[in-house]
């Protein structure tokens, strides 16, 4: 560290604390100080097709496996995540749809859950900032509110797509996504190689190749290796920051700190330095995910430019999310799929149906002795969400009656979608949540907790975009 | 195949570890009758002569189920198709992903010629749906 204090002290690289950068250094004084604490290394893009390649490489080294970062004590649920500079930017999947105004009014449209002290209209014009740095490649007719056009032209439609399209209209669209549907600035087209955690052409939206320019930015300080652990607090304010580097226990002052580590450690580091708000750490999990495979009776569902080609709304909102889940289609045509009957090869088509969860007390992350790693107990669904699951069992086959369907097949759920959300929820009100509209910790007021841990509601949708947007829309109002 | 065991495959599983090659060691046995299935599964098309037998040489080389393979030799003789059995509908599923089966456009009175094992990173052959084989002014409206 070239400083022992610094204006602004970032934890993490991922998409919340670089989006976050992203606005701050727009606004803040050429003489501002900022240093950034990463607890991975930058591993090139081009070094982890190496490995994927099976070449050797000296940056393999890095990986670090999420199952010894954290105690997962659920039998059925997985979190994988990526440390290192980007954070999950380089195991993501790239999917980009907004939230839908309802996402943020459960409570008052439905009972269920809180509502958000945000709402669509003010992250409207952070949306569209994200979906600029990203290049996100989407239709225009959403059913979210959005005029205009996105950064990139949609994706092409299946054969299936568009005949689900021409039915339901801009409740089944192109996916809004950052896997680009054209070369763009460091990004070459989606080749639907559906294996999009490493990108083989790099097509994929990542921190590493998204220009964003933050930490190039003489202002800022980066450091590898540097594994935040803790907090000072003095009062109510964050007076210091603890971190280990090179096996050393170090320490660093700043004026405002932010975490923009994952939900686990960002409550990890707020639990160790000895936060009392009773949410801290409360109501993780993620949406439920399940698969199910459309055999078409002689049809092709050739077509499609991209992994996840369109997302489908028929199930998503609506009164019945006073009783059970929204849920969102995502429709791929990934390779693994393909049938063995002979002339029907591609005669199949393949949803993964995302259910939104709600935040259950029973779903947690505690501190433990190790400092740097903490237990993560998922015991259970919501009811909400296995009733939603039912219902869609229910009402998928009038759903598909536009569509030759020769059989469904129900896979099981997936262990894991991606997402990890909650323990530091938004909340109007100090009395029921850890941080406020702007993502400022309740009590401590120089102290930013960002990211989906931040989400009051899980929504149904993929929460990278909303994440970002909300970054950037704390940065730019409160400095 | 579902997307977990495609990702093993292709040897992009999050959290993978690396196996000692001691471990993937297969009978010729077992590899036989790995041949053998594929032949009979796909006995409509004009298969490569020697690519089935190189595909499943390294194809046991990328997989790890040892306890599954015993079985092939009695799932041959018994007549169990892929229709029961994952390991041979992923066996075949493979093959025909590692094939130029796909780029023909799936022209059974083309031989199919193996390519070597399908892998987003190394092969060339695309995913079978999408749009570098079938551009958009090719699919209808259904």
């Amino acid at each position: 560290m070239k400083r022992a204090h610094y204006d602004l002290v970032v934890v993490g690289t991922g998409f919340a604390s670089s989006f976050f950068l992203k606005k701050y250094l727009s606004k803040a004084k050429p003489d501002q100080k900022i240093l950034v604490l990463e607890r991975g290394h930058f591993y090139p893009h081009e070094e982890r097709l190496k490995a994927k390649r099976k070449e050797p490489t000296d940056y393999q080294k890095y990986e670090e496996p999420w199952e010894k970062a954290i105690n997962n004590h659920s039998t059925y649920k997985k979190w994988p995540f990526t440390t290192g500079l980007g954070g999950c930017s380089n195991c993501w999947w790239g999917c980009t749809p907004r939230f839908m105004p309802n996402d943020f009014k459960m409570k008052t449209l439905y009972g269920i859950g809180e509502d958000w002290p945000i709402d669509y209209d003010d992250l409207d014009a952070y949306y569209y900032e994200a979906e600029d740095l990203m290049h996100v490649s989407g239709p225009e007719g959403t059913p979210f509110p959005r005029v205009g056009k996105y950064p990139l032209p949609a994706h092409e439609f299946s054969v299936v797509d568009k005949i689900l399209h021409r039915k339901y209209g801009n409740q089944y669209i192109s996916q809004p996504t950052a896997r680009a549907s054209r070369s763009t600035v460091g990004r070459n087209r989606c080749m639907t190689s559906s294996t999009c955690d490493t990108c083989p052409v790099n097509a994929k939206f990542t921190i590493e190749n998204s220009n964003l320019g933050v930490y190039e930015d003489e202002r800022v300080e980066l450091v590898y290796g540097a594994q935040v652990y803790s907090l000072e607090f003095v009062g109510d304010m964050v007076k210091k920051v603890y971190f280990k580097q090179e096996g050393k226990e170090q320490s660093i002052g700043g004026e405002v700190i932010v975490l923009g580590a994952n939900p686990f450690f960002n409550t990890n580091i707020l639990q160790n330095a000895g936060d009392q708000n009773p949410f801290v750490g409360k109501g993780v999990g993620e949406q439920l995910g399940v698969q199910v495979l459309i055999y078409l009776d002689n049809m092709s569902n050739a077509g499609g430019s991209t992994w996840v080609n369109a997302n489908g709304y028929m199930l998503y909102d609506g009164d019945h999310r006073k009783d059970f889940a929204a849920c969102l289609m995502e429709v791929s045509n990934a390779p693994y799929y393909i049938r063995l009957e002979r002339g029907k090869y591609l005669n199949i088509a393949s949803f993964r149906l995302l259910f939104e969860d709600i935040p259950l007390d029973d779903n947690y992350v505690k501190h433990t002795a190790n400092k740097f790693v903490p237990d993560v107990f998922h015991t259970k669904r919501s009811d909400y969400t296995f009733k939603a699951l039912d219902n869609m069992k229910q009402k998928l086959p009038d759903i598909l009656s536009c569509l030759p369907v020769e059989k469904l097949k129900f896979l099981d759920p997936f262990p894991n979608e991606g997402h990890i959300i909650g323990g530091t929820r938004m909340s109007a009100d100090p009395k029921l949540g850890v941080v406020d509209k702007y993502m400022i910790h309740h009590q401590y007021r120089n102290l930013f907790v960002l990211g989906a841990g931040a989400f009051t509601t899980y929504s149904a949708s993929n929460p990278t975009l909303t994440l970002s947007a909300m970054s950037l829309f704390a940065a730019d109002k409160v400095f | 195949m579902d997307r977990r065991k495609f990702l093993i495959l292709t040897g992009v599983a999050i959290g993978g570890v690396a196996i000692p090659s001691s471990v993937f060691f297969v009978s010729n046995s077992v590899k036989k009758y790995a041949v053998l299935f594929i032949e009979r599964e796909l006995d409509y098309l004009i298969l490569e002569p020697g690519s089935v037998v190189k595909y499943v040489d390294e194809y046991f080389t990328q997989t790890n189920n040892l306890l599954e393979r015993v079985k092939w030799k009695a799932m041959y003789y018994l007549h169990v198709g892929w229709q029961k059995s994952d390991q041979i509908l992923e066996l075949i599923k493979y093959y025909l992903l590692s094939s130029d089966f796909f780029i023909n456009k799936m022209d059974e009175s083309k031989m199919v010629k193996y390519l070597g094992l399908y892998s987003p990173y190394k092969s060339p052959v695309p995913n079978p749906f999408a749009y570098t084989l079938h551009p958009p002014s090719e699919i209808k409206n259904g």
